[in-house]
């Protein structure tokens, strides 16, 4: 008999072995390149700007190429401290374990909570989005322009979501793959169209065709020129929903073939050219469309919850399909990789039993989260189905409220970084940096912008102007949220008790590598 | 067929036939099973960003699935590995060669009527492929006690070339599993409509127990053999005419189809298949040592 090549299985008396590690098929796979691709197309710039545009403008006016530039410093500053922790405990839980090692159970579920919630929250846009650019798709490709308002017939928009739900649910159940060569071409495709949107609307200016021509100037890019600090926080909590995802390429480390190198150049290479796309876009729809509230102005709420669906015509004419053909493939291609972030995460949380074991149920032959992942659909379905009918404006709505869970959960992880390493601080500049400076600085801006979007949202003006008996509908929701997550926790509580003693997943501080040495 | 077995193993009812068969046939045959569970490589799928924490939870699960898996066959002689690859044909071929391994196992139940066959992506492409023998369990062969052997082996021989190793092999297996071996022939079935049928067929069948009489002869003496010839109006009914003793397989080579040293299953082969009730195992046409 052979004996395994992958030396001694994990109890002596256990016939079973693994060869996860030293069997090279991991190691060194994937390159710059395709980092950069999978860090593109998890950001999904396309579907990310016609949805956030409209709400920072509203929120910043003509600063938003300031808010964007800014907004990259807190995500930036957050994900050196995910990385931190995520090279030092890996762990399909992410932020949910981390918060419970750093500061206990209770931290730890909310924060697995808001991720849970963000991502839902995200999968429910996407979808939203996808329908919208649907019948845009259609209407432009067929000539006749009706198709495109079936969008607004709220049954007609709800059960078309549930469609693209349940394909999004059976792709991410049965791990479907896209071949690397295909994913190439539609992250290229996405940046062209992009471009070409971009180029189209400043040529058209140039030409005197604009809605309102609003001359590029030196102020848009200065963030002090916001107004206030309520419109500089809700403008700031948009940006990091932009550059959301972006932080999963430096977290890829003994996947790259230069695990020192790649990631971080990949990061670097990506967040360029990003923040490149967003401004040339941003600045080229200004100059465009202005900040009037006329019909396609970008100042007007009824274009501002999916700015490119409407201004994509006028810009482009006959070729505006184009730019719905990049958005719907950009969710599409940026869905799965949202699908697994909230199943993965309910899937570790009932793994240290903080959940009922089924969510910890793995598909034997998927080898994905079967039952998280079926369960987050139906949420995110049913949380769509529920906007689509009280909001006016449902995807103006979900994307502040986003906003605000992303900033509650990456603000716990950040701290949890900065709790969690209290022993090894002063080990070395590195760490003082990394594991204090950063994720602090970080956590402390994404807190200071939860609260703030907190109180503000309480207004029954906010956002789209939805509201619920005089309060802000978005403050509702995420108040609701959080509620529903302190219930839910508390149930679990009693129902099974061992994860909140720190039975499963105890608390822990590395010790300082210093005194280590020393004695 | 050299000495070990890999059976391609997950925590489903397909999984448990194959487990369950692999076992079977380790113990009749005295030889290693290694039950090998294989896991997607984490950058087969280029949309999902790597994640190192839950590849490792799938790992640690598939070792648990192995665990009860193999509790549940209790074979002492049974390992059980969790292996990465792009594909779980290739990570099956690949751990073959890790352990030496001279037939892969698995399951094509699949949840269909029980006895029968379904070719899912894995079992396709290994008969399409595989440099070693493959065997088929059917839906149910979980039910069929691991200790309870062989009782008999049969031999789909055809009157192509290719016999000689399916021949070889089902001799070797006869001697190993101390089971007595039944040729069969189906050159008589499932001749052209245009001919005539009746004629041919009796010719056919005339012909197919020469072709048995002379194989029989040619086989060592201490192997008991005796040769059965088919009929029906096509491969599949004349299977299903046939008697199958519970717990036996059937071994059939490759179509000439095949790249050497690889299977390839033929369209008679197929069809065999479709009407077979028990594990069916495919041999390539040329031998390891040509």
């Amino acid at each position: 008999m052979t004996t395994s090549r992958n030396g001694a299985s994990p109890a002596p008396d256990s016939p079973v072995t693994t060869g996860i590690s030293n069997k090279g098929l991991r190691v060194g796979s994937i390159g710059m390149i395709g980092a950069v691709v999978i860090g593109i197309s998890t950001i999904a710039p396309a579907y990310t700007l016609t949805g956030a545009l409209g709400p920072t403008v509203s929120a910043v006016g003509f600063q938003v190429p300031a808010i964007i530039l800014v907004g990259f410093i807190p995500m930036l500053l957050v994900a050196l401290g995910y990385r931190e922790l995520n090279s030092r405990m890996p762990d399909a839980g992410t932020s949910f374990t981390w918060a419970a090692r750093a500061f206990g159970p209770w931290v730890g579920w909310m924060a697995g909570w808001g991720l849970v919630a963000a991502t839902v929250i995200v999968l429910s846009n996407l979808a939203g989005i996808a329908v919208d650019f649907l019948f845009l798709l259609i209407a432009q490709l067929s000539g006749n322009a009706e198709i495109a308002e079936l969008t607004r017939v709220v049954p007609i928009n709800i059960a078309v979501c549930l469609v693209f739900m349940f394909l999004a649910t059976v792709v991410s159940y049965r791990d479907l793959q896209t071949t690397q060569r295909l994913q190439y071409g539609l992250v290229g495709f996405q940046i062209l169209v992009l471009l070409v949107f971009a180029g189209a609307a400043v040529v058209e200016t140039m030409n005197g065709n604009a809605v309102d021509p609003s001359p590029v100037q030196l102020s848009w890019f200065n963030p002090f020129e916001v107004p206030s600090f309520s419109a500089f926080a809700a403008g700031l909590s948009l940006s990091i929903f932009i550059f959301w995802g972006w932080d999963v390429i430096l977290t890829m480390n003994e996947e790259t073939k230069d695990p020192d190198r790649t990631p971080g150049r990949a990061a670097t290479v990506t967040v360029f050219l990003i923040v490149a796309l967003y401004l040339v876009i941003a600045v080229a729809l200004l100059m465009f469309a202005g900040n009037g509230t006329g019909e396609l102005g970008l100042g007007n709420p009824d274009i501002q919850e999916n700015v490119f669906f409407h201004l994509s015509g006028p810009i482009l004419g006959p070729l505006a399909f184009l730019v719905s053909l990049a958005v719907l493939t950009s969710s599409a291609s940026s869905l799965q990789a949202t699908f697994v972030g909230p199943a993965r995460t309910l899937l570790a949380m009932a793994h240290y039993d903080a959940l009922p074991k089924k969510f910890a149920k793995v598909s034997p032959r998927f080898f994905t989260p079967g039952y998280a992942t079926i369960v987050s659909a139906v949420v995110a379905s049913a949380f769509y189905a529920i906007m689509r009918v009280l909001s006016e404006n449902v995807l103006t709505d979900t994307i502040t409220a986003l906003g605000a869970m992303i900033c509650f959960y990456y603000g716990l992880t950040a701290f949890a970084c900065v709790w969690y390493f209290r022993k090894q601080w002063f080990d070395s500049v590195r760490n003082v940096l990394l594991t204090l400076l950063a994720p602090l600085v970080g956590g402390g801006i994404l807190a200071v912008l939860f609260v703030t979007t907190l109180i503000d949202s309480a207004s029954p003006d906010y956002g789209s102007g939805s509201q619920i008996a005089g309060v802000g509908l978005v403050f509702v929701i995420t108040v609701v949220i959080i509620v529903v997550g302190v219930v839910l926790m508390i149930a679990q509580r009693i129902a099974s008790p061992a994860f909140f003693r720190g039975e499963t997943l105890g608390r822990e501080a590395p010790a300082s590598a210093r005194r280590r040495r020393t004695s | 067929m050299s000495s070990a077995i890999v059976v391609g193993y997950t925590a489903t009812e397909a999984g448990a036939d194959a487990l369950a068969l692999a076992a079977r046939l380790g113990n009749a045959l005295d030889a290693p099973v290694h039950a090998v569970i294989v896991l997607p490589a984490a950058e087969n799928n280029v949309s999902i960003p790597a994640d190192a924490g839950y590849d490792r939870l799938v790992a640690d699960t598939a070792r648990g699935w192995l665990r009860d898996g193999l509790a549940r066959v209790g074979g002492s002689g049974i390992r059980g590995h969790v292996r990465p690859a792009h594909g779980v044909a290739a990570g099956l071929v690949a751990a073959a060669e890790e352990f030496d391994a001279g037939l892969i196992v698995v399951g094509t139940g699949g949840g269909g009527p029980r006895g029968r066959h379904r070719l899912g992506t894995t079992a396709e492409e290994l008969v399409h492929a595989a440099p070693v023998p493959v065997a088929l369990a059917p839906e149910g062969a979980r039910d069929i006690a691991v200790d309870a052997g062989l009782p008999r082996i049969t031999a789909a021989i055809g009157t192509r070339p290719g016999a000689d190793v399916l021949l070889e092999s089902s001799a070797s297996l006869s001697a190993r599993a101390q089971a007595p071996l039944r040729l069969l022939s189906l050159a008589g079935v499932d001749l052209p409509a245009r001919v005539d049928a009746g004629l041919t067929r009796l010719t056919g069948q005339a012909h197919a127990e020469e072709v048995l009489e002379t194989v029989r002869a040619a086989l060592p003496p201490e192997i008991e053999a005796h040769a059965v010839v088919g009929a029906g109006s096509d491969i599949e009914d004349a299977v299903g005419r046939i008697e199958w003793m519970p717990g036996e397989v059937a071994l059939v080579g490759s179509s000439r189809l095949a790249q050497p040293r690889r299977l390839f299953l033929g369209s008679t082969a197929g069809r065999i298949l479709r009407a077979l009730p028990v594990p069916m195992i495919v041999v390539p046409r040329t031998s390891e040592a040509s």
